[in-house]
C-alpha cells in the first residue's frame, strides 16, 4: 500500500463494490482536497451513494483502498470505522432521519452527547447551529411538528455541530421542493465554506453540481469525464430495445 | 392455507412463540379436562374449580393475543398489500393462526389426558392418574370438546379484534424519516390506583372477622373467602390501568438533571413505549403481588399438602403467561423501533450505548415497580394472616 498524496484529505483508489452480485462501483478512483466542495454527479443508480458510503467507512469496498488523513480506512475494523464516522465525519441523508422521541435541539446535540460532552455545552452548541441555519424558533419542537425542509436543516445542524473533518451529503435536497431546495443548499454550502469543512456532495442535479468547486461524474459505477458520455452509443441502445417482448 | 404458508417461511423465534402459545393452551386445556373429570366423579361440587380455571385461561388468552400482535406476518406489508391482502385479511390470518396454535395445544391436552386416564395405551405412565381423573366413569365427549374449544375461540376472537383494521394509533411505529405524532401521555394513574385501593379494601373487608369460606383456596378447603379472588382481580385491573402511566413516569425519572445520551435516549424511548410495555408489566406486577401474598398465606397455614399438581400447573400458567406476554411486548416494541435504532447506528451510536440505554430502562422500571408490588402484596396479605 502506498500512502496518498499529502494534499488530498480523502483518497480512494480503484474501488470495486457490488451489492449481492449486482455491480455498483467498478474501479472508481477519486481524491478530495482539504476544504474543497466536491460534487459527485450522475443519474440514479450510478453508484454515488455507494461511493460516499465507501469513502465514509460505513461500507467496506470489495476491492480498492480508501485513505483518510494518510491512514487507511478500508483495513479498519467495524468499531474503529464507527468511531471514525462519529468523530471525524458528518453524514446527511437524502431524507431527514431524526430520532422521533427527541426534539430539534436534542437531535442536533445528539452527536455531541454521544461523544460524552456535557448536557449544557452540547445544548449551547446545538442551539448556535440551529440559529445559524435559521431554525432556532423550532428548537423545542419534536420532528413530527416540523416541516420536511426544517427537519432537513436540523439534520444539517446535527452533521455540522461536531465540526467534522469531512461532510458527506447524499442528495441532501432530493426530497424538497425547489424553493426549499435552494435555501437548504445555500445554507449547507455557506456553512461548509465559512468553516472550511471538506464536503462531498452527491447529486444528480447539474445546477447543484455547478455550485461545487469540482465535479466528478459517475455513470454505471465508472468515473467518466463528462455527463454527456453515456457509455453506449445510440445505435446500441436501439438494438437493445428492439427485442420482442 | 395462506396462514400456514406464511408460517412455514417465518423465523424460528416466531414459531417458538407460537409453540409457547400451544403449550399454554395445552396446559389450560388439561386443567379444564381435569375439572371435567372431577365433575364427573363428584357431581355438583365442581363449579368453584371451573371458576379457578378462569385465571389460567385469561392469562393464556392474553399471551396468545400478544403473540398475534407481535407476529411479523400480521403486519401490513407492501408485497401482500399489492396482491390485495389488506389489514382486514391480515387480521383474519392472525385470528386463524392463533386458532391453529391453540387448537394444537388443546389436542395435545386431550391426548395427554386420555393417556393419563388409561384410555390410550402403549406409552409409559399409562393410566398413572386414573383415580384422580375418574377413569371408571365415561367421559362426556361434548363437554370435553366444549371446554377444549373455549381457549381457541376466545383467543382467536380477541386476536382478530385486537388487530382489526383501524387507523394507526399515534405512537404505533417509530419512523425516523416520517415521524408521526407521539402517543398522548397515559392517563390511567388515578383510575388505576382507585381500583387497586378498592381491591385491597374489598379483600380486607371481606376477610374481616369471618373465617367461613364461600370460595376455598386450592388446597385450603377451610381457608380464605371469596373476597380474595374478587379483590385480587380488581387490583390486577387497576395495576394494568396504572402500568402505562407508571412506565411513563419511570421514563421521566430517567432523564432528570441534565441527562447524557444514554439516559436521554433511554428515558424518551421508555416514555414513548410506556403504553406497550406498561400494561403487561402491570399484569406481571399483579401476578407477582398475588404470588407473594399466596406465599405468605401458605407459609402461615401450610398443611401436609400445600397444593396439588393441578394447582401447581395452574399457578405455573398464571405466572409464566404474563411474563411471556411482557417479553413479547418488549420484542414488539424493539421491532417497532428498528428503523430508529438503525438511524442511530448510522449516526455512529456505539452498540454499547444502546445496550446501556436498554438496561437503564429495565432498571428504572424495576426501581418504580418493585416497591409498588411488594407494598401491594404486603397489604393484600395483611388480612390473610
Amino acid at each position: 500500500m502506498v500512502a496518498p498524496p499529502d494534499n488530498d484529505v480523502l483518497w480512494a483508489r480503484s474501488l470495486h463494490h457490488s451489492h449481492g452480485g449486482s455491480p455498483a462501483l467498478t474501479g472508481v478512483s477519486v481524491g478530495v482536497r482539504e476544504g474543497e466542495i466536491l460534487a459527485v454527479g450522475g443519474p440514479r443508480g450510478s453508484g454515488k451513494t455507494t461511493l460516499l458510503r465507501c469513502l465514509s467507512g460505513s461500507l467496506v469496498p470489495n476491492e480498492g483502498e480508501v485513505w483518510f488523513n494518510s491512514g487507511p480506512v478500508h483495513t479498519l475494523g467495524a468499531v474503529a470505522r464507527e468511531q471514525l464516522r462519529r468523530d471525524r465525519f458528518g453524514w446527511i441523508d437524502p431524507e431527514p432521519a431524526l430520532v422521533p422521541e427527541l426534539n430539534a435541539w436534542e437531535n442536533a446535540a445528539l452527536p455531541l452527547l454521544l461523544r460524552g460532552i456535557g448536557h449544557r455545552a452540547a445544548k449551547k452548541a446545538a442551539l448556535e447551529w440551529l440559529e445559524r441555519l435559521d431554525i432556532d424558533m423550532c428548537a423545542k419542537k419534536r420532528p413530527h411538528a416540523l416541516l420536511q425542509a426544517q427537519r432537513q436543516r436540523v439534520v444539517i445542524a446535527r452533521a455540522l455541530v461536531t465540526g467534522p473533518a469531512v461532510l458527506f451529503a447524499d442528495e441532501p435536497t432530493a426530497a424538497l421542493h425547489r424553493t426549499d431546495r435552494a435555501q437548504v443548499l445555500r445554507t449547507l454550502l455557506t456553512a461548509a465554506r465559512s468553516h472550511r469543512i471538506t464536503t462531498v456532495l452527491a447529486t444528480h442535479d447539474t445546477d447543484v453540481a455547478a455550485l461545487a468547486d469540482r465535479t466528478v461524474v459517475l455513470i454505471d459505477g465508472c468515473r467518466v469525464n463528462s455527463i454527456e458520455n453515456k457509455g453506449t452509443s445510440d445505435a446500441e441502445g436501439v438494438a437493445a430495445c428492439s427485442l420482442s417482448v | 392455507m395462506l396462514a400456514l404458508r406464511l408460517a412455514r417461511g417465518t423465523h424460528p423465534l416466531v414459531l417458538l412463540r407460537r409453540l409457547l402459545v400451544s403449550a399454554a393452551s395445552a396446559g389450560v386445556g388439561f386443567l379444564l379436562l381435569c375439572t371435567l373429570g372431577y365433575a364427573v366423579g363428584h357431581p355438583g361440587a365442581s363449579g368453584l374449580r371451573l371458576l379457578w380455571c378462569a385465571l389460567p385461561l385469561a392469562a393464556a388468552a392474553h399471551f396468545a393475543v400478544a403473540v398475534a400482535r407481535s407476529d411479523p406476518s400480521t403486519r401490513p406489508r407492501e408485497g401482500l398489500s399489492a396482491v390485495g391482502l389488506g389489514p382486514a385479511r391480515l387480521a383474519a390470518i392472525a385470528a386463524v393462526s392463533t386458532a391453529v396454535s391453540c387448537t394444537l395445544g388443546s389436542a395435545v391436552a386431550l391426548l395427554v389426558y386420555l393417556h393419563l386416564r388409561g384410555d390410550i395405551t402403549g406409552l409409559p405412565f399409562d393410566g398413572e392418574a386414573a383415580g384422580l381423573l375418574a377413569a371408571d366413569q365415561p367421559m362426556p365427549l361434548a363437554g370435553a370438546l366444549t371446554l377444549l374449544a373455549i381457549l381457541p375461540v376466545t383467543a382467536s376472537v380477541a386476536a382478530g379484534l385486537a388487530l382489526r383494521p383501524r387507523t394507526l394509533r399515534p405512537g404505533d411505529v417509530s419512523d425516523p424519516v416520517h415521524p408521526e405524532e407521539p402517543a398522548p401521555t397515559p392517563s390511567g394513574l388515578p383510575w388505576g390506583f382507585a381500583l387497586v385501593a378498592a381491591g385491597l379494601a374489598f379483600q380486607t373487608y371481606v376477610n374481616g372477622g369471618r373465617q367461613g369460606s364461600a370460595l376455598p383456596m386450592p388446597g385450603h378447603p377451610e381457608g380464605s373467602p371469596a373476597g380474595v379472588l374478587g379483590g385480587w382481580a380488581l387490583t390486577a385491573v387497576g395495576l394494568a390501568l396504572a402500568g402505562p402511566a407508571l412506565a411513563h413516569f419511570s421514563g421521566r425519572l430517567l432523564q432528570l438533571a441534565r441527562p447524557g445520551a444514554a439516559r436521554l435516549l433511554a428515558g424518551r424511548v421508555l416514555m414513548s413505549e410506556a403504553r406497550r410495555i406498561g400494561r403487561p408489566l402491570g399484569v406481571v406486577c399483579a401476578v407477582a403481588s398475588g404470588g407473594i401474598a399466596a406465599a405468605t398465606l401458605y407459609g402461615y397455614r401450610a398443611g401436609p399438602h400445600p397444593f396439588g399438581p393441578l394447582t401447581g400447573l395452574g399457578a405455573a400458567l398464571v405466572i409464566s403467561c404474563p411474563v411471556a406476554t411482557l417479553l413479547t411486548a418488549a420484542l414488539e416494541s424493539r421491532h417497532a423501533r428498528a428503523d430508529t435504532t438503525r438511524a442511530l447506528v448510522e449516526l455512529g451510536t456505539p452498540a454499547a450505548l444502546l445496550r446501556t440505554a436498554a438496561s437503564l430502562r429495565a432498571l428504572a422500571l424495576l426501581v418504580v415497580f418493585t416497591p409498588l408490588t411488594v407494598a401491594i402484596a404486603e397489604l393484600a396479605a395483611l388480612p390473610l394472616r
